[in-house]
């Protein structure tokens, strides 16, 4: 039981991983992209280090503080970018593209912050 | 067309001498004499499971003194350079500040950089890494600081002290060594204890932490200069 859920693990990390570098690959623009290869990698990565952890059970609370980690870092780092190249003026894919809440968002953010 | 012929010519005869030397000395064979010597009596006369630390640091401690030295020399030339910059020149503004979620985020991670970079210089003697490698992970943690909040700076006077406090450790603990034993300069004087245990190898890890703080606190002044050309909040 336990070797199947660690296999599981492991290989539902894999196929998000492959997900993400697929989407890298196929998405239009920056954002989209960005979301493919942030937040599917941290799930895969996040998956397959537990997978392992319990695979190995002597490794397992090395592999869970790794796994704390990619979950502390991974999406900070990727709001980060993702708020930069926003703020840069990295354009859209001006086809596809249905909704810009972004715009909204820090322009009200820019008038409360003026009003202060 | 005369310079691609003697462009060929020289790299052919490059190329060869490679593959002869190569061929003459195959990788993990024929060890030269000092390399032998090294790895044959490491354990015996410094007691480090690390032996590139026991060459940086016992066999070749004053080199090491040197290289400390010398990134002392380009911090502080560094902060003169950007000195001078600041005279006559005007800040930029910056344009985009960090959000809520950087700034959370670096606050929860900065401790565990610093635990991590500690343990990597207090572990030098037994693992991979030592001062400069984890002085550097120290440093970076400062400049994940800098990126989140751009208006705070670190104390650079204290930075100072630190220096000079962990500079004149190595020096010290070098010159004990000339009183004791050898009469020599950075002699291994203390017990060598057991093999792979934290207190074992003598003065090296004390060697070790003292680079650690000496290099992270240089760095982070590197850093400091640098991140005041576009922001600066307190004094100078």
């Amino acid at each position: 039981m336990r070797i199947f859920f660690g296999y599981f693990l492991l290989y539902f990390g894999a196929a998000f991983l492959f997900l993400g570098a697929f989407g890298l690959i196929r998405l239009p623009d920056l954002y989209t992209r960005m979301q493919a290869s942030t937040k599917s990698t941290t799930l895969g990565a996040f998956s397959s280090v537990l997978g392992v952890g319990i695979l190995m059970p002597h490794w397992f609370v090395k592999c869970l503080v790794v796994a704390f980690f990619i979950l502390l870092t991974a999406p900070v780092s990727s709001s980060a970018l993702m708020r930069a190249g926003y703020k840069t003026g990295v354009p859209f894919d001006k086809k596809r593209t249905v909704v810009n809440k972004g715009k909204e968002f820090f322009s009200e953010k820019k008038e409360k912050e003026e009003g202060k | 067309m005369i310079r691609k012929i003697t462009y060929t010519i020289f790299l052919s005869i490059i190329v060869a001498t490679l593959i002869l030397f190569f061929v003459a000395f195959p990788f993990g064979k024929n060890k030269m004499g000092v390399g032998k010597y090294y790895l044959n009596n490491d354990i015996k006369q410094t007691g480090a499971a690390n032996v590139v630390t026991a060459v940086t640091l016992d066999y070749r401690g004053l080199d090491t003194l040197g290289e400390v030295t010398v990134l002392f020399a380009a911090a502080a030339g560094v902060s003169i350079l950007f000195y001078l910059i600041d005279q006559d020149k005007k800040k930029r503004e910056r344009q985009v500040y960090p959000n809520f979620i950087v700034r959370v985020g670096s606050r929860i991670i900065f401790p565990f950089i610093l635990l991590f970079g500690s343990y990597i210089f207090i572990h030098g003697h037994l693992t991979p890494g030592g001062g400069f490698q984890g002085g550097s992970i120290i440093a970076s943690g400062f400049l994940l600081l800098y990126l989140a909040y751009p208006g705070e700076r670190v104390n650079r006077k204290k930075l100072a002290v630190t220096e000079g406090l962990a500079g004149l450790t190595f020096v010290v603990f070098g010159a004990i060594g000339i009183f004791t034993g050898a009469h020599s300069f950075l002699f291994n004087f203390f017990p060598k204890g057991t093999l792979n245990m934290l207190f074992s190898a003598g003065i090296l890890p004390i060697l070790y932490i003292a680079i650690g703080f000496k290099v992270g606190s240089e760095f982070a002044g590197i850093i400091d200069d640098m991140m005041c050309q576009t922001v600066c909040g307190g004094e100078k």
